[in-house]
């Protein structure tokens, strides 16, 4: 049988004079909670790690997040979630082989506050089943930086988009109100009725083998829309005979908010956009934890 | 009221002053960033290394790729029309189906209650709730901006173009072909029949939904697939016709929209069509005519979690979803294009 376990996370950022302390930062297995120490003022670091370097069918992971006013949270992973089927090591004989992998984040973030989600992509594995579903919760001048992109698999097995499913949904309120909700949903499916040859997943998103999703809000971030933007505005697309190698799209969401999605046919060449993009927040966050995230 | 097989005559007129006409729904930008005729994988590795892409611009210009082999025989670009049309219904139906199957419920429900004092109201309030969702939900700002032409014009077609022309009315003077008209309903003094109350609850509903589009209500915004709701059920339309039709016409505007770019012809747009264009929209209806987005459209429900677990409704595999970042992207890039002549 699988081992499957429901992981808890808890993490509560105050700030007193100018530090950013945690009230709460506990965490039950598989997920581990790491705070490395940093020196930027306001700040405080976060790792979400999870033992066995993954997640495995049936598995499922919760964490709550409160960012206190004024308070900035700076979330990262070591290395990207990997999804897997069945854990290492394991064979198929499991009956929970059907499980889906969750995980659910609900964070809040107060008054003058931020969050920067920042983790490495989602690699889910050969047949595996993932949903993950993140809701923010803002106040009005509150700042977000949410990044969440997915992989195409192992390429070192050859895994092209070979798992079965894998649903993200990330839901941000600002004062109540919601200003987005990103549900994607990339799924491999059987054949069809329409006696076409199946579709792969693949196939449909080629040639990539990374996309990512970036949520930008509030005046923490306003710096790095509007060069974003402008970025944006100053491509011309003239007829091509092939796909580039990355593409991206910027589109406003409401009140200032600003949402980019990146294609890449590696994930090494989105981290590097993703790095030159975000340029703007090492102003914000500070250089070692800039690096942290994109180094 | 007019039978079943008319008003499917009627809305499937490509004639209809929709807005569908300036709409390709991301094919012409896909078709202009390469994508759909890859020859041959030789081509496209060279595109590939010839173009790292890393830089922040995205397309470099001066590193355009040489064009591989000028864009496919016929029936590869046939090939690539139909894959395109498959994924672009694919993203479509389980991301639009759901809003178009709630606000085609909530006006059914109205109608045919005859509506009491509080329903109109109400189900003017779920509407927006719809709406606002739907907007929330649509964050590529390019399919928003055509998803609103669209639905407004929907709403303009059922007030000013399927309404009774009030000197007919006095013409025919059957009792029904008044209440088509809200003024004559009102002069008349009192209707007798269910039908022609329903009509004027129906009217009265569409114009206030559109005055607060018009308005600029912050939740009433007049997306395509919940407009597509109402007009539908305002017209008694069926459920699943009203979700049918609607893939079908998403199916025939972008092989139009492929003949107006030149890139098949008006017969090839009719064979696939009729051939596959049919069981791409049946596959689709299959998967996700059940789908629901989630708003509480039923009675006596009061929301949370707790409440949607009770209804069965699993937001992960019962509610609305893209399913095609690649198409969000193309789409969304369709305002970069130098040159261009659909609006989306």
């Amino acid at each position: 049988m699988t081992s499957a376990t429901a992981g808890r996370g808890r993490i509560c950022l105050a700030l007193h004079g100018s530090d950013a302390i945690f009230s709460e930062l506990s965490s039950t297995y598989p997920l581990k909670l790491l705070s490395p120490r940093n020196e930027r003022a306001g700040f405080a670091v976060v790792y979400m790690i999870t033992y066995g370097g993954g997640l495995v069918s049936g598995d499922s992971v919760s964490l709550s997040v409160d960012v206190g006013p004024r308070a900035n949270l700076v979330l990262l992973s070591q290395g990207s979630t990997k999804v897997f089927k069945f854990r290492p090591g394991q064979r198929a004989a499991s009956t929970d082989a059907l499980q889906v992998t969750t995980q659910r984040m609900e964070f809040s973030v107060a008054s003058g506050g931020a969050l920067f989600l920042l983790p490495d992509p989602v690699t889910c594995f050969r047949a595996a089943s993932y949903n993950q579903l993140q809701t923010f919760h803002l106040a009005p001048d509150a700042s977000l930086v949410l990044l969440d992109w997915v992989t195409s698999g192992r390429k070192s097995r050859g895994e092209d988009w070979v798992f079965a499913r894998y649903y993200s949904v990330n839901e941000v309120l600002v004062g109540g109100r919601r200003v987005a909700k990103d549900v994607m949903l990339l799924e491999n499916e059987d054949g069809d009725a329409s006696g076409l040859p199946v579709r792969t997943l693949a196939s449909k998103l080629a040639p990539y083998a990374c996309y990512a999703t970036l949520l930008l809000y509030g005046p923490q971030v306003q710096g790095v829309i509007s060069a974003l933007t402008e970025e944006y505005g100053r491509i011309s697309v003239f007829k091509t005979g092939g796909p580039a190698g990355l593409l991206w799209s910027l589109s406003a969401v409401e009140d200032g908010g600003a949402v980019v999605r990146v294609a890449g046919d590696e994930s090494e060449g989105v981290r590097r956009w993703l790095g030159e993009a975000l340029g703007g927040l090492e102003m914000v966050v500070g250089l070692e934890i800039f690096r942290r995230a994109f180094g | 009221m007019a039978d079943e097989t008319t008003i499917l005559l009627l809305l499937s007129d490509s004639n209809l002053p929709t807005g569908s006409f300036v709409a390709s729904s991301g094919l012409e930008s896909f078709l202009k960033h390469g994508f759909g005729f890859v020859p041959s994988l030789p081509a496209l590795t060279t595109t590939l290394s010839n173009n790292p892409g890393t830089a922040i611009g995205g397309v470099n210009q001066s590193q355009s790729p040489p064009t591989p082999t000028p864009s496919g025989s016929s029936t590869s670009k046939a090939e690539a029309i139909t894959t395109f049309i498959r994924d672009s219904l694919s993203t479509y139906a389980p991301s639009a189906l759901p809003f178009v199957s709630d606000a085609h419920y909530v006006v059914s429900a109205l109608r045919s209650s005859g509506g009491g004092k509080e329903a109109p109201s109400r189900t003017l309030e779920l509407l927006k709730e719809l709406d606002a969702l739907y907007e929330a939900m649509t964050l590529n700002h390019v399919a928003r901006r055509a998803s609103k032409a669209q639905g407004v014009a929907l709403l303009s077609l059922y007030s000013k173009g399927f309404s009774h022309p009030p000197g007919l009315g006095l013409h025919f003077s059957s009792p029904s072909a008044s209440s088509w008209n809200a003024n004559a309903t009102a002069s008349d003094g009192r209707i007798d029949n269910a039908t022609n109350d329903a009509d004027t609850h129906m009217s009265t509903l569409v114009d206030t939904f559109k005055l607060a589009v018009r308005c600029g209500d912050t939740d009433a915004h007049g997306h395509l697939p919940v407009c597509w709701g109402v007009l539908c059920a305002a017209l008694g339309l069926s459920l699943a016709r009203t979700q049918h039709l609607h893939l079908y016409l998403h199916a025939r505007s972008l092989l139009s929209a492929a003949v107006r770019l030149n890139t098949i012809g008006p017969y090839a747009a009719q064979q696939i069509l009729l051939h596959v264009g049919g069981a791409l929209v049946n596959v689709q209806l299959g998967k996700c005519a059940r789908l629901r987005t989630g708003v509480r459209i039923a009675e006596g429900s009061s929301g949370g979690t707790n409440e949607e677990e009770e209804r069965g409704w699993d937001e992960t595999t019962d509610g609305p979803a893209t399913t095609w970042p690649l198409g969000e992207i193309l789409a969304a890039r369709h305002d970069l294009q130098h040159s261009r002549i659909f609006n989306s």
